[in-house]
């Protein structure tokens, strides 16, 4: 058990996942050019990309509502809180009771739903279409999820992942189990659902055949699509960082040493990495799958999770 | 309060000038008694929780002296009525006159008497210290609730929907009757301490079978799958706040009675409870939270979807107490797990009260100025009733278990309680209680879903009918008393520690443990916490408070930045492939329902229909029909099965009846020989 982390260090590290968020995306992007024999944009090309949305002038539906323009704002910042939960490079739980994992899964599930809201306020059928598929695969992946979340805190008595991580153990050397195992192939299987890629989503196209976040930010436009591809580069990273910390806490520091958090940022930058490696790869070597066949894939995660489970409480 | 109750029964005398006047007066009257009872509530919550407040009744009949007496539980469910009933005191008078100008007096006069009488009995039936009185008020609440059902009749079907519900509940009421009686009987008294006593000599079995005839009179009344096909077509028919307190406070009255039943009377002395009844409430509770969700998220009729909606959510509630049923008395960890699923049983069931309430009243608003409840007939609502919207959006993120609402506090204690138990218990029980968490977890994501749709169609895109067009505000008062809910919500959501303090008394005398406060908020009020583990060490914090802090300032923060750079928006039509967009464009709530349809078919068994009119030939299609629907599994397997059965049954009897008086005499005395050779010996 380590101390707590104070609230200047929850705070920096909730900017440094802001921050970082879109050179994942650019550099899961760089990968899949690379495996694609293209030389591909720079991993720098998010933020310019982001630079250009927030200079540009908003063109929004006549029919919106009074809401629609702080959709995007509300998003973004519930995402962004939802970042504040994560132990990016020390484990221990925050000096002040902040939130635990299901107030993570919570308010990634409230940018969700806000999104959604948004996507129908156009009144063009593709925000419906986005929002409707998004709103379907939602309640499917997040009770498997949960049931990862559970079987990790089974072992600790505790939903908090600063607090999970500190239980796991920050040594180099993992003592993983069987049921750790499974939970983590678990996690896996739903990493592309929760940060939208292949073979779930394809956030490359805005074929309407194919696209399920991206029909929701069809109608946003200048800095509020801004917002909202922050959020969804923020939405990744926090989705990776919450799996590092459920598995992975290796690296991270005890104390406060100045090495120690320098260490454990290098540490996340890896396992990060690790995983958006794992993303770019997926997403280069298969197709998406049919929209009514995602139910079957993501119930061999439902399968590994209840495995877990099982394992863990029998 | 009984004397502001009586006095707004006594109003509607009023209707012999004005049916107005009696609608003001009676509405009146019910918000002061509504006000008498959140003071006596908070009185006995705040003051001295410990000391029941008893106030013995007149001498009604001979045999039988009644009471009043509020403990710590009665004063919460009264404090719960009292909320929801303020709420619709305010909001009544305007909608009725808004909503049916053409009413008659008589009828606004026998609308203000029902609600009074309907309130009164709710609040009289949380405090009854002795069974009779427990059991008068229930038929007075199932009653008034009746007449206020059938009250807003246009077309017939408000009637059978009141058949329906009076036949379901009075089959409920029957259970009950013999559960009681059967205690009273023995104790040969009325009075809760007697029962409690005759209660302490039953064996187990008697016991049980006592419960289980109680659960099944108390489930009926809560609309409990399979015993609720009743509520999605009473609740949508009695007049929307009235649908806010069937659904947002009825309910809840059942909810007492079965944990006064099964903890306070029916419970051994010093021993748990018998490890059935908690399994089985549990399981009830769960099927029930997902099917409700699953079906509301079918449903088009907004207030028959939030009807659907109030299924799922005794649904979670019955989960908290089945748990706590549970874990109660367990050596280690129980206890304290036990207080944590009782907590969060009762939280949201004060939590549901104010959503759904809101939810209802919002509905009620649309209603009345479009006269249409079919949410594919509405849309883009939100530029002409913003109020209303932006309340309605906020109980749907409220009932939909997202931070920083107060739906998500008792999901979270919920979860936590859940977590815990399924680690105490180290066997395929645990695994079952897993189970249970990871299907409320679905039933939370399926409820998001639902309400993006029923808020995203009702309130958003354009208009599709005229009447949706040239919608208008809801009246001042009615939007007074959603916000009045709205804030309730609120303040749970952000600062629910400040709730516990409530919720201590209640949970401390069922339990005869650690109350709410000493396990939930032992880090302050402003933390929430459960400890999982038998040692406690571990406890997981969260503050609401914080969340909701760092919410606004990012929201603030992400505000200014794109203000800040944001040159004025031009608008221009949405993009729809080069035609000129209408409201046909808009997303329906079948399209947006449809993915979930498919993959759920297996329970839904979805009908469709598409017919072509062609015109001479295939490749030039005139017209397009389609007609789908969704069917209750609950309603075809079961009550559809036993409605032909009773049917063939009294044709066979028909047959038989040959109308002959010799015959009928046979039969009697043929029975009066069997009876005699059973029972007569002993």
């Amino acid at each position: 058990m380590t101390g707590g982390r104070p609230l200047g260090l929850v705070l920096l590290e909730m900017t440094l996942l802001v921050l970082l968020g879109p050179l994942v995306t650019g550099t899961i992007q760089k990968l899949k050019a690379r495996l694609q024999c293209r030389q591909g944009a720079g991993v720098l090309q998010p933020y310019r990309d982001l630079a250009k949305l927030l200079r540009k002038s908003t063109v929004q539906a006549d029919t919106a509502s009074g809401f629609f323009r702080s959709i995007p704002v509300l998003v973004l910042a519930a995402t962004i809180a939802a970042g504040a939960l994560v132990p990016v490079v020390r484990a221990g739980p925050p000096a002040f009771p902040l939130g635990d994992a299901l107030m993570l899964l919570g308010l990634l599930a409230l940018a969700r739903f806000l999104a959604a809201v948004g996507a129908l306020d156009a009144g063009g059928a593709f925000g419906g279409m986005g929002a409707s598929r998004e709103m379907t695969v939602a309640p499917l992946v997040e009770p498997v999820l949960m049931m990862v979340v559970f079987s990790t805190a089974a072992a600790a008595g505790t939903t908090e992942l600063g607090t999970l991580a500190a239980h796991r153990g920050t040594s180099w050397i993992l003592a993983w189990r069987a049921a750790d195992l499974l939970g983590f192939a678990a996690m896996l299987v739903l990493l592309p659902a929760e940060t939208g890629r292949i073979p779930v989503d394809n956030p490359d196209t805005h074929l309407e055949l194919t696209m399920l976040h991206e029909g929701m930010l069809l109608e946003h436009s200048g800095p509020g699509l801004g917002c909202m591809v922050l959020a969804s580069h923020t939405r990744q990273i926090v989705t990776l960082g919450f799996v590092a910390a459920l598995f992975f806490p290796v690296g991270l520091a005890d104390g406060a040493s100045a090495i120690g958090l320098l260490l454990g940022a290098g540490a996340f930058a890896a396992k990060v990495l690790a995983l958006a490696t794992y993303l770019g790869l997926v997403e280069s070597s298969y197709g998406k799958l049919r929209f009514f066949r995602l139910p079957q894939y993501l119930a061999i995660g439902f399968v590994c999770a209840l495995a877990a489970l099982a394992l863990r409480i029998l | 309060m009984a004397a502001c109750y009586g006095a707004g029964a006594l109003s509607s005398l009023l209707a012999r000038w004005s049916g107005r006047l009696a609608l003001s007066v009676g509405h009146l009257a019910a918000l002061a008694g509504a006000l008498a009872g959140l003071s006596v509530s908070l009185g006995v919550l705040v003051g001295d929780p410990g000391h029941p407040l008893i106030q013995p009744l007149p001498l009604l009949f001979p045999f039988a002296r009644l009471a009043l007496s509020v403990d710590g539980l009665s004063a919460y469910f009264l404090l719960v009525i009292s909320l929801v009933a303020i709420a619709a005191a305010i909001y009544g008078p305007a909608y009725l006159r808004a909503h049916s100008p053409e009413a008659r007096p008589a009828q606004q006069a026998a609308q203000a008497l029902a609600l009074n009488g309907f309130l009164g009995c709710m609040a009289f039936l949380c405090c009854a210290g002795d069974a009779l009185t427990f059991l008068i008020c229930w038929e007075g609440m199932t009653l008034a609730s009746y007449v206020l059902i059938v009250s807003d009749d246009r077309d017939g079907e408000n009637v059978r929907a009141g058949l329906l519900y009076m036949v379901m509940t009075h089959g409920g009421t029957a259970l009950l009757l013999v559960a009681f009686l059967a205690l009273t009987e023995r104790a040969e008294a009325f009075d809760f301490a007697a029962l409690r006593a005759a209660a302490g000599d039953l064996d187990g079995t008697t016991r049980s079978t006592l419960f289980f005839l109680a659960l099944g009179g108390f489930a009926t009344k809560a609309g409990v799958v399979p015993l609720h096909v009743w509520l999605p077509r009473a609740h949508p028919a009695a007049p929307s706040h009235i649908s806010a307190l069937m659904s947002g406070v009825m309910l809840k009255v059942a909810i007492y009675g079965m944990l006064r039943f099964a903890f306070d009377l029916l419970a051994p002395a010093d021993a748990p409870l018998p490890s059935s009844w908690g399994w089985m409430v549990l399981f009830v509770g769960t099927t029930s939270a997902v099917l409700g969700v699953l079906y509301a998220l079918q449903q088009h009729d907004l207030k028959r979807l939030l009807a659907f909606h109030s299924v799922e959510n005794i649904g979670i509630i019955l989960i908290g107490v089945g748990l706590a049923m549970i874990l109660w008395r367990r050596e280690g960890a129980g206890g304290a797990l036990a207080t944590v699923a009782l907590t969060a049983a009762l939280l949201h069931t004060v939590n549901h009260a104010a959503f759904k309430g809101l939810l209802f009243l919002g509905a009620g608003s649309v209603l009345c100025r479009t006269h249409i409840c079919n949410i594919e007939e509405l849309g883009g609502l939100a530029r002409r009733m913003p109020w209303t919207a932006g309340l309605f959006l906020l109980g749907a993120v409220a009932i939909s278990a997202l931070p920083p609402l107060n739906g998500f506090v008792s999901e979270w204690l919920t979860f936590q309680a859940l977590l815990g138990g399924a680690i105490l218990f180290h066997s395929p029980a645990g695994l079952g209680i897993v189970f249970s968490a990871a299907m409320l977890a679905l039933t939370g994501g399926l409820a998001a879903a639902c309400f993006a749709k029923a808020f995203g169609v009702t309130f958003l895109g354009r208009p599709r009918t005229p009447e949706a067009e040239h919608a208008t505000e809801a009246p001042p008062s009615m939007i007074a008393s959603m916000i009045w809910l709205g804030a309730v919500c609120v303040a749970l959501g952000v600062a629910p520690g400040y709730a516990m303090g409530l919720l201590d008394a209640p949970t401390a005398k069922l339990l005869q443990g650690p109350g709410a406060t000493a396990v939930v908020t032992a880090k302050g009020p402003l933390v929430l916490s459960a400890a999982l583990t038998p040692s406690g060490t571990d406890a997981t914090a969260i503050s609401m408070t914080i969340v909701a802090v760092l919410l606004i300032a990012l929201t603030a923060m992400a505000w200014v930045l794109s203000r800040g750079l944001q040159r004025a928006a031009r608008l221009a039509p949405t993009w729809t492939c080069g035609m000129s967009p209408t409201s046909r464009f808009d997303y329906t709530a079948t399209a947006f329902a449809k993915p979930l349809r498919l993959i759920f078919a297996a329970l839904y068994r979805p009908r469709r229909e598409v017919t072509r009119e062609i015109a001479g030939t295939p490749y030039v299609i005139r017209r397009i029909h389609y007609a789908g629907e969704v069917v209750d599994l609950a309603e075809t397997e079961i009550y559809h099965r036993v409605e032909r059965g009773i049917s063939a049954l009294s044709q066979a009897i028909r047959a038989r009846s040959t109308g002959h008086i010799h015959g009928y005499i046979g039969f009697v005395l043929g029975a009066l020989f069997v009876a005699l050779l059973l029972f007569g010996a002993g």
